[in-house]
């Protein structure tokens, strides 16, 4: 932190650290309309009024659209005119803009931590549509407690770290092949991790691909040697990820690769190993439809192009208990004492491309796959159909390997269905009207009927492709399938359906049924916690401008992994994401957060409990018994300040006092009747968001705190908010075991939990008015499930107020403000030589330096 | 809006009040429904007496935001298969009951509920025990089934508001027999 003179201010965006410790505090607050987002609900020139008359704040100014360029301007304009040294937007979710008006601020020379936002929209106006009066109070009361925060805010130095200069992909399917590729020819080296023994994914076993039905494996297949071939692409089969440490441009990685024991050199994917191994396993790739041996190659064009053993299904790779191929194998390729290693890795970026897996037909139980052999899934036909498949390419019913000579495909199977995924699967049209026109060019004679809901051809020549199989005279019926009953002699197949468009219910029969299946995510358990949606899907950052990014910086996702998907728009995915993965490399260095935790030497107490709260090992002790913080390893989640008991700890902007102060501005008026809600910034606060994003009404009571992490919320703030008279505390996280973005803060913050009902207990506060909630990003509804529960608990009024409480040791502080409040000048900090404004009323936190030049 | 003409006796807006929140509630719940048709399909009385369409009904809650006039909800055997299998979670068999409680409130219930109604309130039973029924459990030593006492039945009918139901039921088919 450096010290100028703040007439240099305006000299240039270069100088951002200058306006340090201005001492007169000049607060510009910036209500937004958005709109009729926000204005059509809350009073914003009440907001406005209301925002002048808070201490510290120097101009106010309204805008319709303040995240727009004009709305920027202004607020430039208005720092350099009125000499602003604190801003605070009074908008949008800080999620959406902050970093918006973070780089607004610096631009005009001002540090951009010095920018705080308070969330009028996602928190008020989409919330408490039908509630304006109660929702203008509410926004008066975010504004103030904004102020209050702004008005301690200090600047800090921005950092970056350097990267390095590799990428990890993770899955080679073809989305992940295809950001592989797109990375390495622009130079960067990518380690590409794949959990099956060959790449290709899903696509490899596809027999055509829509909507021009061209050969799937012809055009994946060079792609794949592409990507074996090339020098910068480090492949890794039969591995997953076990652990990923560091941060963006230093991510650790290990790798657990299992066993193959065969030489991927040394093979020449001869053949003749598999003719004597002596035991059939079903064959993964065919969808068990035909029998592969022990040792196997997944399909002739396997990448790479070699032989594995499949440890399960193996008798034993020695003479006594088998070992026919190791004697077979001219090449001595097979090492039957291979072992399952680990393989360290660096990289600056991470891509995720798991994808999905197939809709399991068995959760369906209605259609009777599974039970009748000629009920097939999509997959079960792409290999029938294959001329590499089981049967030669030659479609056939499983029941009795005769020709179907009428065949139905139902739809939407595993998809739009609240009991297996309530999502489109977005292929799934697409790829019945392809199944039905392969059938028809291999057996113009078999008949093809197509049961859909709503036909959605919605990508580029689809609609083509549509009017191609009408023109084949296959049939489209209007209506979902309900049930499917096998003839038990002929093993046909009687199809029920309602034909929707006329009313009609529709028995027919068919000598073979396809389903075609929808997708299910498989994504979330992967070692760095990235939130997904309630059916396994990576949530983006954005979903419109940063599809591909996510919460975590430097990771970034594509293909079925972010939701299902066909080809085509995986491999744009992909690329945009080797894109963007790109951009973090090419640049060398990565400005990281500089909000990392600082000890106040003079109060430790040396007790070492951050030590065992830091997920990152970032606190260590010197020869001296002191100890101290390394910057670039902290993220700033806050756990160790959480638990400090000496609160020594500072956490740049979410310091003790700034949430204090939040928590005293939010129940200033009414506080029997308010909730103060405590949210982390990466699970709870975006699900709070998405409340309002999705415009779940919920009560006004709730005033929402925002910090890093759960860790942050020590035992004080609940205690603060109670003695203060608050109707209901909610500490909420993301969810328990490994959800935290942090790792461990959840943790941490849950075992808090019996010290602070403890406290509430002596104090005869009822046991509902605290709660621990795990929310995500994706919960939403339970985020306005718990504040519509929370309003009722608040309803009753509190037995007691607090103040006679008896004091326990956590809290010896809570009675201090309320003196200090009336006699505040006095230089309680030697830093501030200032008095309170004028201004400074009862109602507005004492304990804020509220500082005035003299 | 709700039917004029038969209910017009009733000019008491309270009962006016509670129909509207029960279609409004109806509305509510048919909402999510897609359309699909697996309910139908699903709908074992539908392959018997195609009338009874669970889509159909539900669609015109959905599209003319009325419950429909026909009277085929009547025929539905509360099987629950359509809830079982709706995928959109809809309870189907709660709709098509519900559009049978307006209707009849409406004095829409058809002749033969009506006489049901009316038989179980003078014996408390719809189906009087045999005498041979009787006979068999004196031999096999079983003791008398319960009689039935129709006091009973109809104090359930008042407190539940059947009674007023059945009234206006029978008043509306007066009418319509004097037509």
């Amino acid at each position: 932190m450096t010290t100028d003179d703040p007439k240099e201010r305006s000299a240039g965006p270069s100088q951002v650290e200058v306006s340090t410790t201005d001492p007169e505090l000049r607060i510009g607050v910036f209500p937004c309309k958005c709109g009729k987002n926000i204005g059509a609900v809350v009073d914003i020139d009440d907001v406005a009024e209301y925002a002048k008359t808070l201490p510290g704040v120097a101009h106010v100014q309204v805008n319709v659209y303040t995240c727009a360029d004009p709305g920027q301007r202004e607020i430039q304009q208005a720092i350099a005119e009125h000499g602003l040294n604190r801003v605070v937007v009074a908008s949008c979710s800080p999620t959406m803009h902050e970093d918006t008006f973070r780089k607004t601020v610096k631009a005009a020379g001002l540090n951009p931590y010095l920018c705080i936002m308070a969330n009028i929209r996602e928190h008020v106006s989409w919330v408490h549509q039908h509630n304006p009066e109660e929702a203008t109070q509410k926004a008066k009361d975010l504004v103030a407690m904004a102020v209050a925060k702004a008005a301690t805010l200090q600047p800090q130095p921005e950092l970056d770290v350097p990267v390095t200069q590799a990428a990890l992909v993770v899955g080679a399917g073809v989305a992940g092949m295809q950001a592989s590729l797109d990375l390495a020819e622009a130079g960067f080296k990518v380690h590409l991790i794949e959990k099956q023994p060959t790449i290709g994914g899903i696509m490899a076993i596809l027999d055509k691909v829509f909507p021009q039905n061209d050969c799937s494996i012809c055009i994946l297949g060079p792609k794949m040697v592409d990507v074996a071939k090339h020098p910068n692409i480090n492949l890794i089969t039969m591995a997953e990820v076990e652990s990923v440490s560091g941060y963006v441009g230093n991510f650790e990685v290990r790798v657990k690769q299992r066993a193959r024991y065969v030489d991927i050199d040394a093979c020449t994917s001869c053949g003749d190993c598999v003719e004597v191994c002596p035991v059939d396993v079903p064959s993964r790739t065919d969808q068990s439809l035909t029998w592969q041996k022990a040792i196997q190659i997944p399909f002739p064009q396997a990448v790479p192009s070699s032989y594995f053993v499949d440890p399960d299904a193996c008798l034993g790779m020695d003479l006594i208990r088998c070992g026919k191929c190791i004697d077979r194998c001219e090449q001595e390729a097979i090492v039957p004492s291979d072992q399952d290693k680990y393989i360290d890795l660096d990289a600056g970026v991470i891509i995720l491309a798991t994808g999905f897996k197939p809709a399991e037909p068995s959760k369906i139980p209605r259609l009777g796959w599974g039970r009748y052999p000629n009920v097939i899934t999509s997959l079960e036909f792409e290999r029938l159909i294959n001329a590499a498949g089981p049967t030669g390419g030659s479609l056939v019913r499983p029941s009795d390997l005769t020709k179907p000579k009428s065949v139905a495909i139902a739809q939407c199977v595993g998809s739009r269905d609240i009991n297996t995924r309530s999502g489109c699967s977005n292929f799934c049209c697409a790829e019945s009207v392809k199944c039905a026109l392969l059938i028809k060019e291999h057996y113009p004679d078999t008949e093809v009927s197509i049961f859909y809901q709503d036909l959605r051809m919605h990508g580029k020549y689809f609609e083509d492709q549509y009017q191609k199989a009408r023109e084949e005279g296959i049939k489209f019926i209007r209506g979902r399938v309900g049930e499917i009953q096998q003839y038990p002699k002929t093993k046909s197949l009687r199809v029920s359906v309602e034909d929707t468009t006329h009313n009609k219910l529709l028995l027919e029969d068919f000598e073979m049924v396809i389903l075609s299946m929808g997708a299910e995510g498989v994504s979330g358990n992967f070692p760095i916690p990235i939130s997904c949606t309630s059916d396994s899907f990576y949530i983006e950052s954005h979903p419109k401008l940063r599809p591909v990014d996510t919460s975590s910086a430097g990771v970034f996702i594509c293909g079925g992994a972010e939701s299902p998907k066909d080809i085509r728009d995986s491999v744009i995915q992909a690329s945009a994401a080797a894109g963007r993965a790109g951009i973090i490399l090419q640049k060398g260095r990565y400005p990281i957060e500089a909000l990392s935790a600082k000890i106040k030497q003079d109060l430790c107490s040396r007790c070492g409990t951050c030590v065992s709260r830091c997920p990152y090992g970032a606190i260590s002790q010197d020869g001296t018994g002191k100890f101290t913080v390394m910057g670039a390893l902290c993220q700033a989640c806050g756990t160790c300040a959480g638990d400090c008991p000496k609160d020594a700890i500072y956490m740049p902007n979410f310091t003790t006092e700034q949430i204090e102060a939040q928590i005293k501005i939010a129940l200033q008026e009414d506080p029997g009747n308010k909730i103060v809600a405590f949210a982390c910034a990466f699970c709870s606060y975006r699900g709070s968001d998405l409340a309002g994003v999705s415009r779940m009404q919920h009560p006004t009571n709730a005033r929402i705190i925002r910090s890093m992490c759960s860790g942050r919320y020590s035992t004080k703030f609940a205690q603060k908010a109670f003695e203060l008279g608050a109707g209901a505390v909610l500490y909420s996280g993301c969810h328990l075991p490994s959800d935290c973005h942090f790792q461990t803060g959840n943790h941490w913050m849950a075992k808090r939990e019996p010290r602070i009902r403890a406290w509430m207990k002596r104090n005869n506060i009822e046991d509902e008015r605290f709660r621990i909630e795990w929310v995500t990003a994706g919960e939403g509804k339970k985020w306005q499930n718990i504040m519509t529960e929370m309003a009722e608990v608040v309803k009753t009024p509190r037995q007691q107020i607090v103040p006679s409480v008896s004091k326990k040791p956590i809290d010896e502080k809570s009675k201090r403000p309320s003196k200090a409040k009336t006699d505040t000048r006095p230089k309680t900090k030697p830093k501030a030589k200032s008095k309170t404004k004028s201004r400074d009323t009862k109602k507005s936190a004492s304990k804020r330096k509220v500082t005035k030049k003299k | 809006m709700l039917v004029k003409g038969r209910s017009q006796k009733r000019s008491d807006d309270m009962a006016d009040d509670i129909q509207k929140s029960k279609l409004d509630a109806l509305k509510k719940t048919a909402r999510p429904c897609f359309q699909c048709g697996i309910c139908t399909s699903s709908c074992p009385v539908f392959r018997v007496a195609p009338e009874l369409n669970p889509r159909v009904s539900v669609d015109s809650i959905i599209t003319k935001g009325e419950v429909p006039r026909e009277g085929n909800e009547w025929l539905c055997a509360y099987c629950l298969m359509c809830d079982q299998r709706c995928p959109m979670g809809v309870s189907l068999a709660e709709i098509l009951m519900e559009i049978k409680n307006i209707s009849a409130r409406e004095g829409k219930a058809p002749p033969d509920v009506i006489e049901s109604a009316e038989s179980l309130m003078a014996d408390g039973c719809l189906s009087p025990i045999s005498s041979r029924s009787d006979k068999k459990r004196t031999e096999l030593g079983l003791p008398d089934l319960p009689k039935a006492d129709p006091a009973d039945v109809q104090k359930l009918f008042k407190a539940t508001g059947a009674f007023e139901v059945l009234e206006i039921n029978k008043a509306a088919q007066q009418e319509e027999a004097a037509e």
